[in-house]
């Protein structure tokens, strides 16, 4: 069974007469527990499928389905409350909140829970545990390394059991050996709480980390 | 109240901001608060007057002196139950303007019978009719120099024509008080003595500034005025009659529109502050724009971060009302005190913050903030994610 179904989607961006064709008839499904890899080259159209899939944007034509849910079928509103539960976002350049704690930021999607405050806690520090930051839990995002602040947004994005997991060039902005760190932690999500994970990604050495590679060209998917 | 704590946050991040923004938005309520509290103070002071009193004065100014054969020709008309020469002394105490207190010549026991509101007591009135110097106190005059019955004091007047050789002296015969209950907004301030030993002192030189005309029948007030000012529409001194509380608020006023004018001024003050308000939330919303649009792809609505942006602002206007209140209950009971200003309206009585006033400038502060804010709020409402996040 597909976590992720993409159908015939097109993508257009109209600046006054002049139509832009980001994605042009895609299909992909990602089966459950997957780990993805979406490569290509910069105005290939990754990004905009990512953010498809997350619901943050909405096809010009096509469908797109995610953990049973199709999409197109959604309000802003409904869309807002499916991805508050359904999807996990980890940004390249983390976008973590500056004036929030490390634990505060891993428990903001838990905010628009019916859980406590000390559920949202509790369940913070265990997200953070995981990715082995729970002794960093006081810390504000200015206070902690790039690898670090990456770790504290995967933590955000597991905190409420997603479906999915969507990576936008997670290693994008960091040093070798942090980017080592978040792929090994992304493999074990992958590989020991049977997450699905699409990844994009301009790095090979992190596309291989992945169980599926997928590459897309001018909006097109070629392999 | 969860997403407080993150709205908290924001305004603790960036203090500095916060602080002044919050200062400029007390400062406006502090303004607003004290010209209502004018507003308010002219209208308590309006409220004293009565309609079955009248003040006759020169046509042209009351600079310009009314004959003494006008009184009797007031007196003489139909309606009429009395009528006492009133004289705008000018006194100053101890040659200090500072010290400041209005003080009227006045024909005592018909002004006295005029006015019930004064209270004093028997024995008052008694030294009154025997002493020439004798005047009468209003208590807060009297405790603010801590003067009691028999105390002598000397007034010398800035008016040319009241002026001799040596300063009036005077005996307090005694200090009066009202019911400001049944008499709001009566002043307690006032001295008031016999018209007669300033128009000795002066020999005979002071003239008459007014007449106070008490009338029988209230509701027929501006009819009596306009047969007063009939009367001697055609004589070398034609007079402009009013009511007290007409005479009053044209002499407040000086223009009659005071009140217009404080509440215009205090308009403006709030629109310029909602601008610098509304300003300073769009450039810290601005700053936020990724932040906004990484709220909402965690799953927060459109409502909800438009809820957040506006708690933000509102909060920051309601800081500051409570900071503006908090200065005007402090700062304008100390106005009379001031130098220059305190001259200015030690006149008014109840000057001070009331609650109406406070719950105005609060609710006031708090619309200003949900104002400022609306506009970025609506903003972020509409934002689309993917061009929030553009310049990640």
């Amino acid at each position: 069974m597909s976590t992720v179904e993409v159908r015939a989607v097109r993508k257009v961006y109209r600046r006054d007469s002049e139509e832009l064709v980001v994605l042009d008839g895609i299909s992909v499904d990602v089966p459950e527990g997957d780990f993805v890899a979406l490569m290509g080259p910069s105005g290939s159209g990754k990004t905009t499928l990512l953010n498809l899939i997350a619901g943050i944007d909405r096809p010009s034509a096509g469908t797109v389905t995610v953990a049973g849910t199709e999409l197109s079928r959604l309000s802003e509103g409904e869309l807002a409350r499916w991805r508050s539960r359904s999807v996990g976002f980890i940004f390249q350049f983390y976008n973590l909140i500056p004036v929030l704690t490390a634990v505060e930021n891993v428990a903001l999607p838990l905010l628009l829970t019916k859980l406590s405050r000390a559920e949202r806690r509790e369940r913070a520090l265990t997200a953070l545990k995981l990715v082995g930051l729970q002794d960093r839990s006081r810390h504000y995002p200015r206070q902690l390394s790039g690898g670090q602040e990456q770790r504290v947004a995967i933590a955000r994005a597991i905190v409420t059991d997603p479906a999915v997991l969507l990576a936008d060039e997670p290693t994008g902005d960091l040093d070798a050996r942090s980017a080592e760190e978040i792929l090994e932690l992304l493999e074990t999500l992958h590989r020991e709480f049977h997450k699905t994970i699409v990844m994009v990604t301009h790095d090979p050495r992190a596309a291989h980390r992945a169980r599926t590679q997928k590459h897309l060209e001018k909006g097109v998917l070629v392999a | 109240m969860k997403f407080l704590p993150l709205i908290v946050r924001h305004l603790r991040h960036n203090w500095v901001r916060t602080t002044s923004t919050v200062l400029a938005v007390g400062v406006c309520i502090f303004l607003v608060c004290t010209l209502q509290a004018f507003v308010q103070a002219i209208a308590f002071n309006l409220k004293s007057a009565n309609d079955s009193r009248l003040v006759v004065r020169h046509n042209v100014s009351l600079v310009f002196r009314l004959p003494e054969a006008h009184r009797g020709r007031i007196a003489g008309m139909p309606g009429v139950e009395g009528v006492a020469r009133v004289n705008w002394f000018g006194g100053i105490y101890m040659n200090d303007r500072k010290k400041f207190f209005p003080n009227f010549a006045v024909d005592m026991d018909e002004y006295l019978a005029m006015y019930p509101e004064y209270q004093i007591t028997d024995a008052a009135r008694s030294a009154l009719r025997q002493d020439l110097r004798a005047c009468i106190v209003g208590k807060e005059t009297a405790e603010r120099f801590g003067w009691k019955e028999g105390d002598v004091f000397q007034l010398e007047s800035f008016i040319p024509n009241y002026r001799k050789a040596e300063p009036f002296e005077f005996v307090i015969a005694g200090i009066y008080d009202t019911d400001s209950v049944k008499n709001p907004g009566t002043a307690l301030t006032l001295m008031l003595f016999h018209y007669k030993y300033l128009f000795e002192g002066t020999e005979e030189r002071c003239g008459i500034g007014t007449f106070s005309v008490r009338i029988k029948d209230p509701s027929v007030a501006v009819d009596m005025a306009h047969k007063i000012d009939d009367t001697f529409e055609n004589s070398d001194t034609p007079t402009k009659t009013e009511t007290e509380s007409a005479f009053r608020a044209s002499f407040v006023s000086l223009g009659g529109n005071l009140a217009l004018l404080l509440n215009t001024i205090g308009l403006a003050v709030t629109f310029s502050i909602l601008l610098v308000t509304a300003n300073t939330m769009a450039m810290a919303i601005r700053e936020r724009r990724t932040e906004i649009g990484i709220l909402k792809t965690l799953g927060f609505s459109n409502r909800q971060v438009l809820f957040i942006v506006l708690g933000e602002a509102t909060l920051i206007g309601l800081l500051g009302g409570a900071v503006g209140c908090a200065m005007a209950r402090v700062m304008i009971p100390l106005l009379p005190s001031l130098p220059f200003i305190g001259d200015a309206v030690r006149g008014f009585p109840g000057l001070g913050l009331s609650p109406p006033i406070a719950v105005l400038g609060f609710g006031l502060a708090v619309l200003l903030g949900f104002a400022a804010g609306l506009t970025p709020a609506v903003l972020s409402y509409r934002a689309k994610i993917t061009s929030l996040l553009r310049h990640v």
